[in-house]
């Protein structure tokens, strides 16, 4: 703790100028950027200082020129106000300060902090208001001196709490900016700077950003997903020129889902050789084999893959692996990106897998988009609470089955399905037992007739936090059916693996670090088959990640692990979502995007969702705070 | 409706409209630069500031694009508001320290120069308030005028507003908008020069096959023809020699 000589951290002064301190807080400011010690520390919550040799004012000079950067233009007292602040440091800095400069900056300071159009201005502007009041002697000489002050050497890093929370960290507030003003191909090009699937995202993100969105301690998060789609749907994608010496060695990525096409594009844009194996006609993993085409079109799923291709990347339809091994005389290194395909055991007494109409939930999803013809039944049963029995359902609707039950274990509110997807399956008429699991499976005459179930009731919470089911004993009832889907999860296929060379996970998936590593030095693995199943936008990360493991492997570097806009270390805990200093947010209603009518919609499998207008897009992006922190840090040298 | 107090007086208006559009309705005047009763409100000049001093913690908010409340109690001449005005307009004369209208209302808050001088050159006048650009979307409907801005690993030539002169159909409505002659626009013969603080445009006017003389750009007419779905040929006289 001593080691802090001044902190205004979180509105919080901490002075050990004198070398006592007033107050003993504890700043939540890490000590340490990687091995370096922080002698300085400046960003939107105020600033933290570690050396007593630091200037301030060479500080807050560096900090304000970083800001400055980020002030959009779209109103003057931001814009200009920051630029105005930014001069008078700068003259003051070089030595060429007047008598009353500090005032004007601290007039300055103040009236953005009061009279700027959104959040990002006021809480930028802040550190510099408390460096003046508690720095004054510092500036006001500085001001006075002729002598020019030199300038501080620092690294600079950038993220917002929406940005924070994506797991591939893309610029949010970036594209959201663009969106506002129209303009998609950049915007769509900030999108594809870290994100392959625009359109994919666009559509079936589970979106962690909007869960971590400052404006919903306000009126609501921003529609951030449905805003993305914007520029994916009007925005033209440029081919994007690899400015990088193509190499020589070959990678092979087995699985061509959102894990094994980001793997393919980071690595294709590092100048590998890529080859992507797939057993399925079309790219896309689970979101061409699962999601169903009234969520996730196949042109919009094909647009996307296209533009990964163009990188030079070779797909291989229909092509399955049966051995990791034989690939890897061919290749110099393996991605395993194979999801988990596997459905698990249901544990229903009878099930007799060649029964007309008992199918695996995944196994029917894949059959209607690959196009195989499934007759319609009567009665549908579905086993689950996820997404794909969600999807389960709302498909079999779509194929002709108008009496459509989801059989639930625990409640409502436990439901792991996303809750507007919930929704719109009620809308669409499907039926819900909650608390409540098949045991049995019926049939007469070899032919399916129903689903004795028992009764739940919840118990006392599990590892997941949730409450656990227990069955009531003497609560079974039966309901009747001539098609049952069970969409209870699934598992990582390990039949493709070196036999007992590869180490797997107590929920027998695939064993691997950060970077994809596995216990074989060739073979790396991303996605679903190691996490489990997860989702399309953490399967993206962990397919850039491993890219970056795979890059490390070949060109024998180590991985840089610290990138722009995403924070280490202890910087996690630094509560990127608190204003201290926010404008006043103009109440604005969330925006969502129209759906087809219900009546219409269930007729087939066209895209339910639409695009916003260019005019509701707009209005949403205006409702971004845009809470971009920029971070200043002065690390100590050697 | 929602009943507000402004400066004292009683107004009332329907639910969702702004302050400014309030006091306008009661007779208070409030400056304003970047304003536009057309347009989509911007909250770009600041000069609308007013105080909402029925708050907990009085805040100041721009009025054009700041929703009524039922019973607010809104300020136009607080101290904070006046605080606020002049170093608003101080911010905008030292973007434009020529500019007629901005020296105007500088003056009727008591200024008659500025501290602030930005330190590169700002000679081309815009102060980004974005007139032309909601202009040509909204009222237009065209968007050969874009909002180039700042952010994330972009250029930083700075904020401005760049026009597409392909999409662009003279009809030189920017240049009407612009509060600061920023942008202008002169027919000179047969063409119409439209001038922009990154560009000049020069756009060719068409004759009137009857008195000869140059009344319209050719783009603007063809467009008017595209949108109305009529021939071009309906275009071929001047306004005068229509009958
Ligand atoms: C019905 C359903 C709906 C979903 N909805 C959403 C949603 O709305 N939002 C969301 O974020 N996530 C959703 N998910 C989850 C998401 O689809 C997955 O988490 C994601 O696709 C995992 O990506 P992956 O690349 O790891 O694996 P996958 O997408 O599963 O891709 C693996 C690919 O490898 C192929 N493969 C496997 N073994 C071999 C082999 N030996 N040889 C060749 N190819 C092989 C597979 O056929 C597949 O094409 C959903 C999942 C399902 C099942
Ligand atoms: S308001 Fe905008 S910048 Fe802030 S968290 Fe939400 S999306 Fe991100």
């Amino acid at each position: 703790m001593s080691e802090v000589v001044f902190s205004s951290w979180g509105g919080q002064i901490v002075d050990n100028r004198n070398g006592q301190s007033t107050v003993d807080c504890d700043v939540q400011v890490p000590l340490k950027c990687g091995s370096n010690v922080i002698d300085a520390f400046m960003s939107w919550d105020g600033l933290v200082i570690n050396d007593k040799n630091i200037n301030v004012v060479a500080l807050a000079r560096a900090y304000i020129k970083e800001a400055a950067k980020l002030a959009c233009g779209e109103c003057s007292m931001g814009y200009s106000g920051f630029q105005l602040i930014s001069g008078l440091l700068q003259r003051i800095t070089e030595g060429h300060g007047h008598e009353g400069d500090v005032e004007l900056l601290h007039e300055l300071v103040d009236a953005v902090q009061k009279n700027v159009k959104c959040d990002y201005c006021a809480n930028a502007v802040a550190p510099l208001k408390d460096a003046i009041k508690n720095y004054r002697v510092a500036f006001d000489n500085a001001a006075a001196n002729t002598e020019p002050i030199p300038p501080v050497e620092y690294v600079k890093r950038v993220t917002a709490p929406c940005q924070e929370a994506c797991p591939i960290h893309q610029d949010i507030p970036g594209y959201i900016e663009l969106i506002r003003n129209h303009r998609y191909d950049e915007a769509l090009k900030v999108i594809k700077r870290a994100n392959c699937l625009p359109g994919v995202t666009g559509r079936t993100c589970v979106a962690f950003c909007e869960k971590n969105c400052v404006r919903a301690d306000y009126d609501s998060a921003l529609s951030v997903r449905a805003l993305k789609r914007v520029p994916s749907d009007l925005g033209k994608q440029k081919p994007q020129a690899s400015a990088i010496e193509p190499k020589t060695d070959k990678v092979a990525i087995v699985g061509a889902g959102p894990a094994g096409l980001s793997a393919a594009q980071h690595l294709a844009k590092l100048g590998y050789v890529v080859e992507v194996f797939d057993d399925q006609p079309i790219p896309g993993g689970m979101t061409f084999a699962g999601i169903p085409a009234y969520r996730l079109p196949r042109s919009v799923l094909q647009n996307d893959a296209d533009a990964i291709a163009a990188l030079g990347v070779r797909f291989h339809p229909n092509s399955r692996v049966s051995q990791l091994e034989d690939l890897n005389a061919q290749f110099a290194a393996v991605l395993l990106a194979s999801g988990a395909h596997v459905s698990r055991d249901s544990g229903i007494d009878n099930w007799e897998p060649n029964l007309n109409g008992l199918t695996e939930g995944v196994k029917f999803l894949r059959d209607i988009s690959t196009g195989k013809a499934i007759a319609s039944k009567n009665k549908v049963l579905v086993i689950g609470g996820g997404n794909t029995a969600i999807d389960c359902a709302r498909s079999a609707l779509r194929i002709g089955c108008h009496d459509v039950t989801i059989v639930y274990r625990r409640s409502r509110s436990e439901m792991p399905a996303n809750d507007d997807e919930v929704e719109a399956a009620e809308k669409e008429g499907v039926k819900f037992v909650f608390l409540a699991v098949p045991v049995k499976i019926l049939a007469l005459n070899n032919e399916l007739i129903g689903a004795e179930c028992i009764r739940m009731e919840l118990g006392e919470p599990d590892s997941s936090g949730r409450r656990k089911p227990v069955p009531m004993a003497g609560s079974e009832f039966t309901l009747a059916a001539d098609m049952v889907l069970t969409a209870i999860g699934e598992l990582a296929d390990t039949s493709i693996l070196p036999i007992n060379k590869v180490e797997l996970t107590d929920w027998n998936s695939i064993k691997a670090d950060k970077h994809g590593k596995t216990s074989l030095p060739w073979l790396f693995a991303a996605g679903d088959c190691s996490s489990g199943p997860a989702s399309v936008v953490e399967a993206m990360a962990a397919g850039k990640r491993a890219a970056m493991g795979i890059h490390g492997y070949l060109s024998k570097q180590s991985i840089v692990s610290c990138e722009d806009g995403q924070l280490c270390g202890g910087f996690h805990e630094i509560g990127l979502s608190r204003r201290r200093h926010g404008s006043v947010v103009v109440p604005k209603n969330r925006q969502y995007p129209n759906e087809k009518p219900v009546s219409e919609r269930i007729l087939g499998f066209e895209e339910v969702e639409e695009c916003f207008d260019v005019q509701a897009a707009s209005r949403e992006a205006e409702r971004c705070l845009r809470c971009y922190r920029v971070m200043l840090i002065v690390k100590r040298q050697g | 409706m929602v009943k507000l107090t402004i400066d004292n007086k009683q107004v009332e208006i329907e639910d969702g409209a702004t302050i400014l559009a309030a006091a306008i309705k009661a007779g208070i005047h409030i400056p304003t630069l970047c304003y536009n009763e057309e347009l989509t409100p911007a909250g770009a000049c600041r000069l609308c500031v007013v105080e909402i001093v029925s708050e907990k913690d009085p805040v100041t908010v721009s009025s054009c694009n700041y929703p009524v409340g039922e019973g607010m109690i809104v300020s136009t001449t607080s101290e904070a508001v006046i605080k606020a005005r002049r170093i608003a307009i101080e911010v905008l004369l030292a973007q434009n320290p020529n500019s007629s209208i901005i020296k105007k209302i500088a003056g009727s808050l008591g200024i008659e120069a500025g501290r602030f001088t930005i330190g590169k050159d700002c000679s081309h006048g815009c102060i980004l308030c974005r007139l032309c650009v909601r202009t040509c979307q909204e009222v237009v409907g065209l968007s050969a005028i874009t909002f180039e801005a700042q952010g994330l690993e972009r250029d930083n030539n700075g904020a401005h507003v760049a026009w597409d002169e392909e999409a662009c159909i003279a009809c030189g409505s920017c240049a009407f908008v612009c509060p600061t002659d920023a942008v202008t626009t002169v027919d000179e013969g047969d063409k119409r020069i439209i001038q922009t603080p990154t560009a000049k445009m020069v756009f060719a006017l068409k004759a009137c096959t009857k008195c000869g003389s140059y009344y319209a750009p050719e783009k603007q007419l063809a467009y008017m023809a595209k949108t109305a779905n009529l021939p071009l040929e309906k275009f071929d006289l001047c306004m005068d020699c229509r009958d």
